[in-house]
């Protein structure tokens, strides 16, 4: 069967869009461990890191690693925010009602994106180097590895910052145990918004990553948001290793996928897998702290 | 209390501000001909659509400083449509109630125009179609509807004899899910296949949403390799031009690529960047600088003129965009001054119906009872990419 001669291609294609949805994926644990909130204005961090740095690259003269370095703070300051003027003023309210400011919050962003930075798709250069070079009859661009290297950097960092720091800690404290944070004297307020900073500047650099190899337009955050939702629910709601693992196996189904059957069920796939696991692994593939399954 | 008074005059004065820009000044006396606008100048193609808009009141101000048509100026009703279906019928019908808007400009895309095609035939007003011209509505050989753009049929002639011209034998298409790419494709099939050509559509398509078609090409790149395929025709318009372009030079396909008109604008150049290097297709003369235009072309002097003033006013100087916009309102313009100052609905329609020979920005449009359609395959050239810029190409015996 010749479907099996395209499978080494596919897979380079799956690993370079599983990293940018282990991303997107980390954005939302590392915010639902602090609070349990689903935050749909993920996917919003991503594409305003890409379209943030497209516009500072082109007005402001600034050399393209200045450009994306202020595109990150610019967009961290936009989730704390985020946190400051949407999630801290309902944090009395039910999870519910603050998952619909979320999404409100999400369609104020990409809305407000479109009317600022203008509505037509934006592209960025790539890193280093346009020419993709051959292996062994596989053809693997530069900006792929970048977002494989910069992917894996990130991944050990934000591993350090949870495990090595005293800020990272109590992070961690506050999400497995919230009432000994408060005891201990962690205010969670405190450590929601720097979740809310870590993870917008996560998808920022994501954003700007994956820009140079697709493109970004103010609408380009939905999908990706909900694919990265999709990752970490894969993987195991609530676990970073969960979300990294659902992020390289959503994005590698999905291109090995077409292998299979025809490209127009492409973003079909990516849900149907989502179905099919939870149906066997309703905790997902690591399991989830937060899922208990035997609720029925 | 006075405070309070003082808010609610800024506030209306705020509201007079926000209201009174979308309508141009005119000249006073005789009541004006309204003309709808009916465009998307919110959501994906907001940014075109400033385009089409800027254009309009541009050409509005400059026909009403000339006296109108015979005394009586014209006055647009810009309305936003959000890039949703429901609002542009909306729309739509609202002008066509209201009794003293002559004619409906827009929508712009191909999406919407067929429901606002149906709307303008019952409420019988003339609907100017902008772009493009949807090929499953032709069939209904509607009375009220025209279309200004350049339809699939004479792109499809155009590109066959860009590939005549280039000897190319064999080529593989990869068409978009939307209906204009499809019937593109079929009709290129049809005319490539009457003229010896072997023409192989892929069964693998797309969405205009795909950021990546990696995966697509990558099935195809197999058949272009076995069937030695001269060229690639990715056809399709947006945003997935410029992707294809970027995604089948990353693969390291080095095939030549072919293109649709859609490919005839700016941002297609941007988002593909270095990968558009080469790509060739037929477009509409303001694709390129008027300079590369011949010096006997009716349509030469129309353009430079509009790209002048665009620039002086704008900044920026003519597209297909602007050109679109040109066409509608002189078509327009012109149908008015032949029917005088007291035109009703039928009589414009009549009118515009019986335009010959129109110099406009896209080329010479002819209407009749039988084609709504006006441009014919002379009034596109070939256009190749070259050093990042839209370059004229020309073929002896193919123009």
């Amino acid at each position: 069967m010749t479907s099996w001669a395209y499978i080494p291609q596919l897979l380079i294609t799956g690993v370079t869009i599983g990293a940018i949805y282990a991303l997107v994926a980390i954005g939302f644990v590392t915010i639902a461990r602090a609070s349990q909130i689903i935050n749909f204005a993920q996917g919003e961090f991503v594409m305003l890191g890409g379209v943030i740095t497209f516009v500072l690259l082109n007005k402001g003269f600034l050399p393209y690693p200045a450009a994306a370095l202020l595109a990150v703070l610019i967009v961290i300051l936009i989730g704390f925010s985020l946190h400051r003027l949407v999630i801290h003023p309902l944090r009395k309210a039910s999870l519910l009602i603050i998952l619909m400011a979320t999404l409100g919050a999400s369609f104020f962003m990409s809305s407000t994106s479109n009317l600022v930075f203008g509505s037509l798709p934006k592209s960025l250069p790539p890193f280093s180097g346009s020419e993709a070079f051959h292996v062994w009859g596989i053809s693997i661009l530069p900006q792929s590895l970048w977002v494989f290297l910069a992917t894996s950097l990130l991944l050990i960092l934000l591993y350090l910052l949870s495990h090595r720091t005293f800020i990272g800690k109590a992070m961690e404290a506050s999400s497995t145990d919230p009432m000994g944070a408060d005891l201990v004297g962690i205010s969670r307020d405190l450590m929601l918004l720097m979740a809310f900073g870590v993870s917008a500047g996560v998808g920022a650099i994501a954003g700007i990553l994956i820009t140079p190899i697709f493109y970004t337009s103010y609408n380009s955050g939905t999908l990706l948001g909900l694919k990265g939702f999709v990752a970490a629910v894969l993987g195991g709601w609530g676990k970073p290793s969960g979300a990294i693992l659902g992020g390289f196996v959503l994005g590698i189904l999905e291109s090995a996928g077409i292998a299979f059957i025809p490209s127009g069920y492409k973003d079909g796939v990516a849900f149907g897998i989502l179905l099919l696991i939870l149906y066997f692994r309703p905790k997902g593939i690591l399991g989830s702290p937060f899922v208990d399954s035997r609720r029925w | 209390m006075k405070k309070n008074n003082r808010s609610l005059i800024v506030i209306l004065l705020l509201f007079l501000f926000c209201f009174t820009w979308a309508t141009p000044a005119y000249v006073a006396g005789k009541a004006p001909y309204k003309i709808g606008v009916n465009l998307e100048m919110t959501g994906p193609w907001g940014e075109v659509n400033k385009i089409v808009r800027n254009t309009l009141l541009m050409e509005v101000e400059k026909i009403n400083g000339t006296g109108g048509i015979g005394g009586r100026p014209l006055q647009l009703l810009i309305e936003d449509n959000g890039f949703d279906l429901n609002r542009a019928a909306a729309n739509m019908t609202k002008f066509s109630r209201d009794k003293e808007v002559i004619a409906v400009i827009g929508p712009f895309e191909d999406n919407f125009q067929a429901t606002t095609r149906a709307i303008a035939e019952r409420e019988k007003i003339t609907n100017i179609i902008i772009c493009p011209s949807n090929p499953k509505v032709r069939a209904l050989k509607q009375k009220w509807s025209f279309n200004i753009a350049q339809n699939d049929i004479i792109v499809s002639e155009k590109l066959v004899d860009l590939c005549l011209a280039r000897n190319y034998k064999k080529i593989l298409v990869f068409p978009a899910q939307i209906p204009l790419a499809q019937s593109l494709a079929d009709y290129f099939k049809q005319f490539g296949e009457a003229k010896g050509m072997k023409v192989i559509v892929s069964k693998e398509t797309h969405l205009n949403t795909d950021i990546d078609m990696t995966p697509q090409l990558i099935k195809l790149k197999p058949i272009l390799e076995q069937e030695k395929v001269d060229a690639f025709y990715a056809c399709t318009g947006g945003p997935p031009g410029g992707v294809i372009c970027k995604n089948i030079r990353s693969l390291g396909i080095k095939t030549p690529i072919l293109g649709t008109h859609a490919f005839g604008f700016g941002f297609f150049i941007s988002l593909g960047g270095e990968a558009t290097e080469g790509v060739e297709f037929p477009a509409g003369k303001p694709v390129v600088n008027p300079e590369q235009l011949d010096e006997g072309d009716p349509v030469r002097p129309v353009i430079t003129d509009l790209n002048n003033r665009l620039k002086a006013r704008y900044g920026t100087g003519a597209d297909q965009i602007s050109g679109h916009a040109y066409d509608a309102i002189g078509l327009l313009h012109a149908s008015l001054k032949r029917s005088g100052d007291k035109a009703t609905r039928s009589q414009l329609r009549d009118s515009l119906e019986n335009t010959k020979g129109f110099p406009g920005c896209m080329g010479i449009y002819n209407y009749s009872p039988t084609n709504h359609d006006g441009l014919t395959k002379k009034d596109l050239i070939f256009i190749r990419i070259e050093g990042q810029k839209f370059t004229r190409v020309k073929f002896p015996g193919f123009e």
